[in-house]
């Protein structure tokens, strides 16, 4: 494969392009799902081709091709080339310095995902699935996955590094109905359940059987709740809402390609401005954020970004204030700061991308029983439901799956279709506290979608629950 | 190598009872921001998903290796999937040979367009841009998908499509447009940067409102990024039989005002024609809504028998990546009204407010078809029956049945609006939908003003 690359950036410099990488990626891809106690997907899907990415005359050009082969590699490189001198516009782009770097990568893993059979994996789901069961529960869904992603990167610059990573991760949803009410319930999160980058170790960590009883009973317990009344009130979010909140309200307005307006097209920009590096207050004091690619079982975990790139831990807000940015070479040397670190691919067919890689709210102090304890009238929110936020990733929409009214510090009824909307830097001015390291946990969510064509990220977020003070919940239709 | 080709090959490595779809693309995207191209993307693949059944056991694996040896290694991966696989006394078994309609939805000249052409396209984008920048793409494509199996199935469609985007954004100022279609000459690119730039010079200086239930016009683009996410839950048989979908339990129910007729329509040039699904099934005309009443869902073979109430397949079954949904409508189709523009709908209004595009929507209650979103690109103000000043993006929380219960009229004219953001295999599809004009429109908050 490492041959394949270096004969791309041989074709693509002949060809006249003053920069040009290579990626050679070979992905496998497991699914079981099992639905009302009958496998409903099992797929095993393998992909693997060769991208090339070049600059000629400054214009970016990127081909790719399924073949991995002599003629695979030149095809895409001089396609690529074609695209680049085609590209209308004023082009003059220049790349952040980096050392280039040779090196190898592997994820840990305890247990390889590949070599748990199928049928134990059915077996798994199915167990879970039947202790799902209980009144008013009309949908069990449990999902196990599992990805190995091979890649080698080569450029014209004399990087070379190859990884190999690997990924386990699983999740079940219940659904519930009654007299036209109809409510879903999640473990351990909502968004094709939760991924880490790490053995079949983590799939059994999650004790899916064992949770599943409480999942069932809240869900049939939602349908019989009272629906979240609306106001101004006090917020407890859980970590697995905080995560949420964080990839939508400070992951993405972060991304500096967006800051430039790269993706007005489709995901949006930012309401973030270059100047606003060092000086612009995002949230209050309790508010510490961090870009890590170096998280142990992150799913932006990497030694290497796909411009080769080493991995860096990098702070984005520090006390409230914004310090840092997502950034690509490209970007980088735009705004004079940093060296990127941040650019992903969604394998060999997409052209690399600023993404979010691991991105932490910082623990505070405490328990999730503290933050209550501070609440004399309030809402405790738990696990995404609904999320929707606008271009610039200023007004934000939430929902929760399941909530409870905070009374004196004490969780009491039970509510369902809660609601949450706020403006980002008001509401994270609003937080007053941040749950400890013990309450922090890594969610790892494998949907974030960006670009044109549509890439899909793999991300994690380390969490903790928050509290929020005066915050609007309950919108109605 | 035809699609067909290659599911053959596959089908043939299989040996036994099994189904192979092959999905080929090759395609082009010259992206632009600030007016000038900066992701140019080149894709050729071709994708084979093989279910192998074993009795009633039903094992899947997909793969882009498609010489003797990738097939081999694919159909070993399918087989072991196949015998790990509890029996479904539910599988309703491979489709049965067809032979379905030519649906159309195939250009030459588009399936001809190469690299330098996509980018040419681009180009007289931003070339008709002003002095506001434009951020977008045009990209073309031909994708070819076949489906093959060992009851002697064999079918295959040839696919052309192309859409110019442009979203013309300046400091407080911006406007979209998009044209789709399955041949790139319908299309003119300067002409969407045109009607994005004008729409977004009418943008500067965007007033507020205040949340609150407002008479409102759709665009198209809005209305059909409505329904397309209304349909995922309440359009297709697996949300009626989960108990999600709006029309459970509602089927033969006036559910929105009589002027609203929704179908699915496979056959219709206007659309992106599609002549079967994913197994392989003719794609029937579905009509789901009748002048306001509820008639019915897409089906499947799957959902089909598992619902035993006599349903049969009206051949929606979509992508394996997709099957999450069951089976959807691909080619969503409003009947158009009698409004001559949206003009003469703003009229209708009164006093409302104008809606050109919508943002980042998300399902609150699928049970009620409740979606919220923000407004984008081009909100104004309607004021004595005229589109006047523009305010800044809105956020909305609609029920989508409740906003079309009371519908003050629809446009003669409909449009095709992309529903596909290019994520993964390229199948193109979309909504044809006229703009509309609704009693209800639920304002729920304020955003940013227009632009970047």
């Amino acid at each position: 494969m490492r041959e394949l690359c270096a004969t791309a950036i041989d074709v693509a410099t002949a060809a006249g392009a003053e920069y040009a990488d290579a990626r050679v990626v070979v992905k496998r891809d497991q699914l079981v799902a099992t639905k009302n106690g009958r496998v409903d997907r099992m797929t095993d899907s393998e992909s693997e081709g060769i991208g090339v990415r070049v600059l000629v005359n400054g214009a970016w050009g990127f081909a790719c091709d399924r073949r991995l082969t002599d003629e695979g590699a030149r095809n895409a490189a001089q396609r690529a080339c074609t695209f680049a001198r085609a590209a209308a516009g004023r082009h003059s782009r220049a790349l952040a310095p980096v050392e280039a770097r040779q090196g190898r990568h592997e994820s840990a893993v305890e247990r390889d995902p590949f070599a748990v059979s199928l049928a134990d994996k059915v077996d798994l789901c199915l167990r879970a699935d039947a202790a799902l069961e209980g009144g008013d529960v009309i949908v069990r869904q449990v999902m196990v996955r599992a990805r190995r992603e091979h890649k080698i990167l080569l450029s014209s610059e004399g990087t070379d590094v190859e990884q190999i990573l690997t990924e386990s991760g699983a999740g079940m949803d219940c659904a519930a109905a009654r007299d036209g009410v109809f409510q879903l319930r999640s473990y351990p999160s909502a968004h094709v359940g939760s991924s880490s980058q790490a053995g079949w170790e983590y799939v059994d960590g999650l004790r899916l059987a064992d949770e599943a009883p409480r999942v069932a009973e809240q869900a049939a317990a939602l349908v019989r709740a009272d629906p979240c009344p609306s106001g101004i009130t006090d917020v407890v979010l859980d970590a697995d809402q905080v995560a949420l909140q964080v990839h939508e309200s400070v992951g993405h307005p972060t991304e500096l390609d967006r800051v430039y307006g790269t993706e007005a097209s489709y995901a949006g920009t930012s309401f973030l401005k270059p100047g606003d590096l060092g000086s612009l207050k995002y949230g209050s004091e309790h508010m510490n954020i961090t870009a890590d690619p170096t998280t142990p079982s992150g799913l932006g975990s990497f030694a290497f970004d796909d411009e080769g790139v080493p991995a860096k831990r990098t702070p984005v807000v520090e006390r409230g204030c914004l310090t840092g940015f997502l950034t690509s070479r490209e970007t980088a040397a735009r705004i004079g700061a940093g060296g990127g670190g941040s650019m992903r691919a969604d394998g060999w067919n997409r052209m690399p991308l600023v993404r979010m890689t691991n991105l932490h709210i910082e623990p505070g102090e405490g328990t999730l029983d503290d933050l209550l304890a501070g609440v004399d009238d309030g809402i405790y929110m738990e696990t995404n439901r609904s999320w929707s936020i606008d271009d610039k990733r200023l007004n934000f929409q939430f929902g929760t799956q399941i909530a409870w009214e905070i009374k004196h510090g004490k969780l009491g009824r039970m509510l369902r279709d809660a609601t949450y909307t706020g403006i980002t830097p008001e509401f994270w001015g609003s937080l007053d506290a941040v749950a400890g390291r013990d309450a922090w946990q890594l969610y790892g969510l494998t949907n974030c979608g960006k670009g044109q064509p549509g890439q899909s990220a793999h991300v994690s977020h380390g969490a903790a629950p928050a509290r929020f003070r005066k915050v609007q919940v309950g919108v109605k239709s | 190598m035809s699609a067909l080709d290659v599911a053959r090959l596959a089908l043939e490595a299989a040996g036994g009872e099994a189904e192979a779809v092959a999905h080929s693309e090759r395609s082009g995207l010259a992206r632009f921001a600030g007016s000038e191209v900066h992701q140019p993307t080149l894709i050729e693949n071709v994708v084979v998903t093989l279910r192998v059944v074993r009795g009633n056991r039903v094992g899947v694996a997909t793969t882009n290796k498609v010489g003797d040896e990738g097939l081999a290694e694919l159909v070993g991966r399918a087989a072991t999937a196949a015998e790990s696989a509890p029996p479904d006394e539910s599988f309703p078994g491979l489709a049965p040979p067809t032979r379905p309609p030519d649906a159309g939805g195939y250009d030459e000249a588009t399936a001809a367009l190469g690299p330098d052409e996509q980018a040419r396209l681009a180009a007289a984008a931003i070339d008709a841009a002003g002095e506001i920048p434009v951020y977008g793409f045009f990209t073309s494509a031909v994708s070819e998908l076949s489906v093959a199996s060992s009851t002697g199935l064999g079918v295959e469609q040839r696919m052309t499509d192309a859409t110019a985007l442009v979203v013309a954004a300046g400091e407080g100022c911006s406007g979209y447009a998009e044209r789709t279609a399955w041949r790139a000459e319908d299309i003119d690119p300067g002409a969407v940067t045109r009607e994005a730039s004008e729409k977004a010079e009418r943008t500067r200086g965007a007033a507020t409102v205040d949340p609150g239930v407002y008479a409102a016009v759709l665009e198209p683009y809005a209305f059909a990024d409505l329904l397309d996410y209304f349909s995922h839950d309440s359009l297709g048989a697996l949300g009626v039989l989960e108990k999600r979908s709006y029309l459970s339990g509602r089927l033969g129910d006036a559910v929105v005002d009589e002027k609203i007729t929704i179908r699915d329509d496979p056959v219709d040039t206007h659309g992106l024609p599609k002549a079967f699904d994913f197994e392989g099934t003719p794609k029937q005309p579905v009509t789901l809504v009748e002048h306001g009443v509820a008639r019915g869902v897409v089906w499947d073979r799957t959902t089909a028998a598992r619902a035993q109430n006599g349903a049969t397949t009206t051949g929606h079954a979509g992508p394996v990546e997709s099957r999450d949904w069951g089976p959807l409508p691909y080619c969503l189709s409003v009947a158009p009204g009698d409004a001559e523009s949206v003009d003469e709908l703003a009229e209708r209004v009164g006093d409302g407010i104008y809606i050109t595009r919508l943002h980042y929507l998300g399902v609150i209650d699928p049970r009620e078809g409740v979606v919220t979103g923000m407004t984008r690109d081009g909100t104004f103000r309607i004021r004595d029956g005229k589109i006047a000043e523009p305010l800044v993006n809105l956020r909305f929380t609609v029920s989508v049945p409740d906003m079309l219960r009371d519908v003050y009229g629809l446009t003669r004219a409909a449009s095709l609006v992309n529903s596909q953001n290019f994520y993964g295999e390229r199948y193109p599809y979309g909504v044809l939908a006229p703009a509309l004009a609704t009693a209800r429109f639920n304002i729920t908050g304020v955003g940013s003003t227009p632009g970047i």
